[in-house]
């Protein structure tokens, strides 16, 4: 190990007039040059730029320097940067400490004496607690380049088939005994009438045949474990045999992709609509199997001379789901379209909240169905349509009583077949699946991305992939996209052959650790596990994200956090708790 | 109680020429920009709505399409091209085939050929009569006075007739739109000395159709051409009717002009002449204004027999007064062919609302009235409505 030298250099960012309006960073930097340890300390404009980084870099090399702190932004903004500037003068870049004094000065003081003292303390802190750094080395693990796709939808499917052909291999597991998923339940889709099945067929007969895809039919995941790059799943499959007694196969994988899709809303909920009581409501899948076969009539075998079709069914509303479900817009336009071809004479009336007409094509699909003729009455989300039979002096089967928007008229629409546009729902099993790779759900079960927009494939669990409609409703071209994102994502990684773990991690010290077990309950990321032989627990680095909750939790100590050690966070406050002073240059105001 | 639906009307209003009402999405552009819409006549958009979900009373019971005189500002809006203004037009049909107990005009706006047919055969059947009569006992060579082929003692007998049969249906017609609007129509029924307070309003939206004025959007307009042309044929018209009813025998005595009637008459006929020709051009055209792009067979068959009336008028008159007597009659005969179709299918027809216009302002004023009185003797300090 390389002798400690302790020769600090302190870089105070004036970030343009950021920082040095408020603070006076030449005064900051001359109070860091007095601090012990400090060899020298400087200010610039723009540290984080590239001449920024070169000075600090030159520095080291001329001042042999061997810690740095930077005064400037949040680390989260630019930690990344200042460590690959001491990589650049070949220093451990954990070496580095930085005090922020933009978001945390700067930006929140408008008193420029007590914001410069706040300064000099941070920087203060900073020296101190960089005195106590260690030098330490990230990990890198490697890359095992089979995958896990869960659910063998559209969207497991296309993600299967772009792993795959790519020269990985897949093991895909879907839980019925075909695939297709949800889309295998369609006629026709929306707006330009493309054939579902389609849709399908050519990617089933790929998949199946695929030389580097196996499919696990009527089989789910049982379990994983391990970590991104070296995850182990156990697959079970469930035909005839019961659960416990069938035998899991193991597969060893790098990346997880799941794309396990929705499930539909359970119309009966809904008791204003009589369904399951009234014959002719039927769900938007009791209809897409009419018109696969050809044939949209009653239950009694009658062609229907008026049919209503409600939207939203469990969805918008605050009794069931508060959500959009995105698709029974267009779905239901495709109804009106599809009923009025097959039988000219009949009048669709389309009851609906709001016509989400959004994606492509979308505007014009809606404005071809008001030139069909269709009926659009438009109903108040907290003011449900009711059902019920009509009088036997009626030309129709029903009469759908709603306070009509449009017209302020409290009205009732004929009706022989009434179509309950069902909305999605997260599946039933999502939890399970959410609890074995360990993703976090929203409160209507649909599994979370890391980021909303910046992230929409990516969890919070490294390794694990989300796509299609388990992450929320979404159209079939959405769909599609995600999982080739989720499939993009996945390839990136095995490419780079291995993957870098930060250095910064809890270590149980097992001389101390009692076995208690008190850490393994409390890690939020499932990272800790515990050793039946020795009796001591043990994290493992790949899935541990510093959180620090063990090093607090642990009655014996016997937790260190990499890199937030006690010593380096008391030399931190004892750094800051220094007395400064500071008096404003005259003519500064 | 819930009012029913009816989903197939829109395919009945079809025939009336509202083809493109389904396009509608209730956006409202059309009543923001809708001159005379208001806070009690919230029309294009109230209409376009009642008439997609076919709530025929309350379209029925509606004075709004009346109150619509078809500038075209809502249908250069529309931003789906529903064409509001062509749909308050094909309301003002469909109404005017609900004011009529025959079901002609209804029949007449449905089918074409039907109306054609029914014109041609009364023009026929008015021909042979008229020729029949002059021939049994007059002489083709006299115009007017002793032996004349048609005396003026005789049409007058005969316009009044006709006039009567055509009057009767419209009043007919009237009383049925009263008991619809200011009956039906009202929640609450209203006070008869309205009627009087607000009876001025009749003969001034008659004879000003000071509503049609406002209809124009261009403030650099001198005067709105439409109303202009509009007000020029039914003041013509009005003033021709009159004297055809009760001044004919001066209007045929000659040769000499009787001034007192003539100049009268050809000021109408300027009117007339102008008002034709102008609507004639603009349909055929159909790009200067909103209101002529669409044409029903009824409108053409307005303006086309409007067009032969008035052009046989004027040559009859010019051929009697320059003596070629044998053709002033066969052009006169030809005339009244054009003239008793004419008459007789006014009632049934858009002519009719010479009399359902004027008289829905009139209506709607004292339903304004109504309204605001009400509102007051609920609460005094409502804000009044404009």
């Amino acid at each position: 190990m390389e002798k400690k030298k302790d020769k600090i250099g302190v870089y105070v960012c004036n970030c343009g007039t950021n920082i040095a309006k408020i603070v006076d960073a030449e005064a900051v930097a001359q109070y860091a040059s007095t601090l012990p340890n400090v060899t020298l300390a400087k200010t610039y404009k723009y540290m984080c730029s590239n001449p920024g980084q070169e000075m600090i870099a030159e520095d080291i090399k001329e001042n042999d320097l061997d810690r740095v702190v930077v005064a400037a932004c949040s680390p989260n903004m630019h930690e990344r940067t200042f460590r690959s500037a001491l990589r650049m003068a070949g220093l451990n870049q954990y070496m580095l400490e930085m005090a922020n004094i933009r978001e945390q000065c700067s930006w929140v003081h408008k008193d420029r004496k007590a914001a410069t003292k706040k300064a000099m303390a941070l920087v203060s802190g900073a020296v101190h607690r960089v005195l106590k750094h260690d030098a330490l080395e990230s990990m890198s693990v490697d890359m095992n380049p089979s995958v896990l796709v869960i659910g063998g939808g559209i969207a497991g499917m296309t993600a299967a088939l772009e792993l795959a052909d790519a020269g990985n291999f897949v093991h895909l597991i879907e839980k019925d005994d075909h695939l297709g998923g949800n889309i295998a339940r369609v006629d026709l889709t929306a707006p330009y009438y493309y054939s579902a099945p389609d849709l399908l067929s050519d990617r089933i007969t790929r998949t199946m045949e695929h030389k580097n895809i196996q499919v696990y039919l009527n089989s789910k995941l049982t379990e994983l474990t391990g970590f991104v790059g070296n995850f182990a799943a156990k697959i079970q499959h469930m035909n005839g045999i019961p659960a416990n007694e069938a035998k899991a196969k193991e597969v060893a994988i790098g990346n997880v992709a799941i794309c396990t899709g929705y499930k539909e809303f359970d119309a009966s909920r809904v008791t204003h609509y009589g369904y399951g009581k009234l014959p002719n409501v039927i769900t938007s899948f009791e209809l897409e199997n009419m018109l696969k076969s050809g044939k949209v009539e009653t239950k009694e075998g009658k062609i229907p001379k008026y049919v209503a079709i409600v939207h939203c069914v469990g969805s918008r509303n605050k009794e069931f789901h508060t959500y959009c479900s995105r698709v029974c817009c267009m779905t239901a336009l495709k109804y009106a379209h599809e009923i009025k071809s097959a039988n000219p004479e009949c009048y669709v009336s389309d009851v609906y909240i709001d016509m989400n007409a959004f994606g492509k094509g979308h505007e014009d699909f809606y404005k071809q169905s008001s030139k069909a003729k269709t009926l659009f009455l438009m109903y108040d989300k907290e003011n449900r349509p009711v059902i019920h039979k009509a009088g036997p002096k009626d030309d129709c089967e029903m009469l759908i009583e709603v306070h009509e928007r449009l017209s302020g008229e409290h009205i009732e629409i004929p009706a022989d077949l009434v179509v309950l546009m069902v909305g999605m729902e997260a599946r039933d099993d999502s939890h399970e699946i959410a609890h074995l790779t360990n993703i976090s759900q929203d409160k209507d079960g649909w599994f979370i991305e890391s980021h909303p927009k910046l992230e929409p494939v990516a969890t919070t669990t490294d390794g694990v992939f989300i796509a299609g409609t388990c992450v929320a409703p979404k159209d079939i071209p959405d769909t599609v996209a995600q999982a080739r994102a989720a499939a993009a994502r996945i390839l990136a990684r095995i490419s780079k052959g291995k993957i870098e773990i930060d250095a910064v991690f809890a270590e149980v010290n097992e001389d101390v650790c009692s076995g208690c077990r008190i850490c393994n309950v409390m890690c939020p990321y499932s990272a800790i596990e515990f050793d039946e032989e020795k009796k001591k627990s043990h994290v493992i680095s790949a899935l541990c994200k510093a959180c620090g909750v063990c090093v607090a939790a642990c009655p014996s100590g016997a937790i260190k956090g990499r890199h937030f050690t006690d010593q380096q966070v008391l030399a931190q406050i004892e750094g800051i708790f220094t007395d400064v002073e500071y008096a404003e240059p005259a003519g500064v105001s | 109680m819930a009012i029913r639906v009816n989903p197939g009307y829109i395919e009945v209003l079809d025939k009336f020429g509202a083809e493109d009402v389904q396009m509608c999405y209730q956006c409202g552009d059309c009543s923001t920009v809708c001159p005379h819409a208001d806070d009690i006549f919230k029309f294009p958009r109230k209409s376009m709505r009642q008439m997609q979900m076919g709530l025929e009373e309350r379209i029925e019971n509606s004075l709004e399409p009346w109150l619509c005189y078809y500038c075209g500002q809502c249908s250069e809006q529309c931003p789906r091209e529903a064409d509001p203004g062509e749909t308050m037009m094909s309301l003002r049909r469909w109404l005017i085939s609900r004011y009529d107990i025959t079901g002609i005009a209804k029949q007449f706006f449905k089918s074409k050929t039907s109306e054609i047919l029914t014109v041609v055969f009364i023009a026929l059947l008015t021909g042979v009569y008229l020729t029949f009569y002059g021939l049994s006992g007059g002489s083709l060579e006299v115009y007017d006075g002793e032996g004349a082929f048609l005396p003026s003692s005789f049409i007058h007998t005969f316009d009044l007739t006709i006039g009567g049969i055509m009057a009767l249906f419209l009043l007919i017609g009237a009383l049925r739109m009263w008991y619809f609007t200011m009956v039906k129509g009202m929640s609450e029924p209203v006070p008869w000395w309205l009627y009087l307070k607000e009876l001025l309003e009749l003969p001034i939206h008659f004879f000003t159709q000071k509503r049609y004025a406002e209809c124009d959007d261009n403030k650099d307009h001198k005067v709105h051409m439409p109303w202009l042309i509009h007000l020029g044929l039914m003041l013509g018209y009005v003033i021709m009717l009159l004297l055809v009813m009760v001044f004919i025998e001066s209007l045929q005595a000659g040769p000499e002009i009787v001034w007192t009637v003539h100049i009268p008459a050809y000021l109408a006929t300027i009117g007339l002449l102008a008002g034709t020709i102008y609507f004639i051009r603009h349909r055929i055209r159909k790009t200067d204004y909103v209101q002529y792009k669409k044409s029903h067979s009824t409108d053409w068959m307005f303006v086309v027999l409007l067009f032969i009336i008035v052009i046989t008028g004027i040559a009859q008159h010019i051929l009697h007064r320059t003596g070629i007597m044998e053709w002033a009659n066969i052009i006169y005969v030809v005339h009244l062919m054009a003239v008793v179709p004419w008459l007789l299918r006014m009632p049934f027809s858009k002519w009719s609302h010479l009399l359902y216009r004027p008289l829905a302002m009139y209506f709607a004023s004292i339903q304004k009235a109504a309204i605001i009185r009400q509102q007051k003797l609920v609460d005094p300090l409502s804000v009044t409505i404009k």
